[in-house]
């Protein structure tokens, strides 16, 4: 093969002086706040995925609440309010951590993967833009998308939780007052035995020669157990419902008639860090894959089946691999005052593995920092 | 296409003569070398045509030249930076389609650009009205690309080219899915991208295009540069070929092969085809047509061939197979 027999020289075209090159540190891997918006501007308008989002953080909760608050109130002695603690709990542990997490994780692998796939990272690249920028473009154009979303489903159900709650407090069947101390409540218990022994919950062995009989409270035999025939004093019963209100003392000061206003900022800021943790791993993981429903398929399994897994069952020898998942140490940092996002309330629920509140920490800032070092890397060294 | 908007603001950029410089350019894909040591001399100024067949390696040396791939040997400067070190001040001033255009489906012409935009300098989202209107989708701005026909998505990647203010367009198959109309106007807009002073490589394996649109060429197959130069020079040196449409093909065949001429002739489709050196003056063809009239042969018509890229082309490619 023969190359180039005549040269092409400048002289031969029309070659003149062109404009100048801009100075706008575009191989820098920080990224304008015009590449956020824009990017923000193209996750939004993909509807479907917009439209899950409302639904999953606002809608499914709005909707519950909605019909509690309707049949409260064709009903209300069958039904009771639709607000409450408990209510604020299992919405918050139940569906919008667990389902909040699956689709910003959603988001994320979208983020991650739609320029690679549909070409438009190809058009990008050739602006001569830091890829890293490029990439890094698409954390706070997810965040600004989730956070509001997760903010305005959370501030219906805290709404719906505080303006619709009950009015008395119901713990353990019986109706008692709210706030009392531990020596309040125990008071409280010798003046409503009955109430007390027949309904409150034993957390224990009481050696107290009564208990609740089909008809009310009644003596028994401390050695067979049977209940005696003789009468019960006064006092039995009011030594028994303290020491029955001292056992659930602990677990009477975590219920409210509605959510504690501390309890109500702790769990918007978990679930934000949750649905963060979900989109930055996502977008890593989808970045990292270059394609998106694998990826999301991977964090449904993560989150649906590995996580309560891992949290729940102590696997010998591997009990470090398990507090290594994020969703584990995620709820390890749940606020007080929520139950288990796997576990429940501790009624008889699994037991979560053990794990100390700054190894959950690490646990988190090292799957956000690794997951979002592999998709950068993996992007910025990309063929495309 | 209008020929409205963006201007070339006049001052001095990078000193380099060449638009494109590439070095012993090698790219290879596990045991397969798709660019093989190009050495490429793209002049400022100019359209100019990388052509070559299907899998010879043009969109692969583009794709290194973007940094959308990098090279396992040699050097390249794109408007006299050196590529990939200052990969990011080069493509300030590059607009590029490389295979086919693509965008958000979900998104409208308009937020396509505004995106690509944002990668750029501020002042590249104040050139997206020029650019449509440019590229004669501006009444289509806000529909969604996923309405637009192929021809119009060339058109919209053209725009986004156009967003930087490029000095140096690179174009990968620009023509395809265009209509006739279409073509034209790109090709109208290729020749007043160039006469504002810009740069416009042109990959295509449509060897017409590129010779009605092109100033120089280079000719690339697996992976080489096989030729390189302006058209008019690489085509001064291939040969004349006459036509001739006569009432006795074979025995005008017999009198020009006998003759003094030495022509190279054969028969096709009842058509005398006569070939002679690349060097031979016109006066050849009076002589022809003087020794078939003498020779009693009625020649009805006698029509001289201009060398052309695509019969160019051609001569060399084959040329290059009987070597191998």
């Amino acid at each position: 093969m023969t190359s180039s027999p005549i040269p092409i020289t400048p002289e031969n075209s029309s070659a003149r002086v062109l404009s100048e090159f801009p100075v706008d540190h575009r191989g820098s891997p920080v990224p304008t706040l015009a590449m956020i918006r824009t990017r923000v501007m193209e996750l939004r308008k993909r509807r479907g995925l917009t439209i899950a989002l409302v639904v999953v953080n606002i809608g499914i909760p709005a909707i519950f609440l909605a019909v509690r608050l309707i049949i409260h109130v064709v009903d209300p002695k069958s039904y009771g309010p639709a607000g409450g603690y408990g209510i604020f709990t299992n919405l918050v542990t139940g569906v919008m951590f667990i389902f909040g997490f699956i689709v910003a994780a959603t988001l994320g692998c979208t983020a991650g993967s739609v320029d690679l796939s549909e070409g438009v990272f190809r058009h990008l690249v050739v602006t001569g833009r830091s890829r890293l920028a490029l990439y890094f473009a698409r954390i706070p154009a997810g965040l600004t998308i989730l956070v509001p979303i997760v903010a305005v489903g959370f501030a219906t159900v805290c709404a719906v939780c505080v303006l619709a709650a009950p009015t008395q407090l119901h713990f353990d069947g019986a109706v008692v007052p709210q706030g009392l101390s531990e020596g309040g409540l125990v008071s409280w218990a010798k003046a409503n035995p009955q109430e007390v022994i027949c309904n409150f919950n034993y957390r224990g062995p009481i050696n107290v020669p009564v208990r609740c009989g089909p008809n009310g409270p009644v003596a028994i035999n401390p050695q067979t157990g049977p209940p005696a025939s003789t009468a019960v004093s006064t006092s039995q019963l009011a030594t028994l419902a303290a020491a029955i209100a001292v056992q659930d003392y602990s677990s009477y000061h975590q219920t409210f008639l509605k959510p504690p206003y501390s309890l109500m900022a702790q769990s918007l800021l978990w679930l934000e860090l949750e649905t963060a943790i979900g989109f930055i791993v996502g977008l890593g993981l989808a970045s990292l894959m270059g394609q998106r429903t694998v990826p999301v398929v991977l964090m449904i399994i993560l989150e649906i089946v590995l996580t309560p897994l891992f949290a729940t069952v102590n696997i010998p020898h591997l009990i470090d691999l398990q507090r290594a998942i994020v969703g584990v140490a995620t709820v390890h940092v749940e606020p007080l005052g929520l139950p288990s996002a796997f576990s429940g309330h501790g009624n008889g629920g699994p037991t979560l593995v053990p794990e100390s509140t700054s190894t959950a920490i690490v646990v988190i800032v090292g799957w956000l920092v690794v997951w979002t070092g592999l998709g950068a890397w993996r992007m910025a060294r990309r063929d495309v | 296409m209008t020929n409205t908007v963006t201007t070339l603001t006049p001052a001095v950029t990078a000193q380099s003569p060449w638009a494109v410089e590439t070095h012993g350019l090698t790219k290879k894909f596990g045991g397969r070398t798709a660019v093989n040591g190009v050495d490429l001399l793209v002049p400022r100024g100019c359209a100019f045509g990388y052509l070559g067949p299907n899998g010879a390696g043009k969109t692969t040396l583009i794709r290194v030249l973007l940094g959308l791939t990098h090279a396992d040997a040699g050097t390249m400067r794109l408007l006299g930076h050196d590529v990939p070190a200052q990969r990011d001040i080069a493509l300030a001033r590059v607009g590029a389609i490389v295979d086919e255009p693509r965008f958000h489906q979900h998104l409208t012409g308009r937020q396509n650009l505004e995106i690509l935009a944002a990668a750029r300098e501020p002042a590249a989202t104040q050139r997206i009205d020029g650019a449509l209107d440019r590229v004669g989708i501006l009444h289509r701005d806000n529909d969604r690309v996923s309405k637009y026909s192929m021809g119009m998505r060339q058109r919209l990647g053209v725009a986004a080219c156009l967003l930087g203010d490029p000095h140096l367009l690179i174009l990968d198959e620009p023509m395809n899915g265009l209509d006739p109309g279409g073509m034209v106007d790109m090709r109208e807009m290729i020749t007043s991208l160039v006469a504002e002073g810009r740069t416009v490589v042109l990959s295509s394996h449509l060897l017409d295009e590129i010779e009605r649109t092109c100033d120089a060429v280079a000719i690339v197959d697996q992976g080489r540069i096989i030729r390189q130069g302006p058209i008019t020079e690489l085509l001064a040196g291939s040969s004349l070929e006459v036509e001739i449409e006569c009432d006795a093909p074979e025995r005008a065949l017999f009198l020009l092969t006998s003759g003094p001429l030495g022509a190279k002739a054969s028969v096709i489709d009842d058509h005398l085809l006569v070939t002679l050196a690349a060097d031979t003056s016109r006066d050849a063809v009076a002589e022809i047509n003087r020794i078939l009239v003498t020779g009693d042969v009625a020649v009805y018509r006698l029509q001289e061939n201009h060398a052309s890229l695509e019969k160019w082309f051609l001569e060399v490619t084959s040329r290059l197979g009987d070597q191998q």
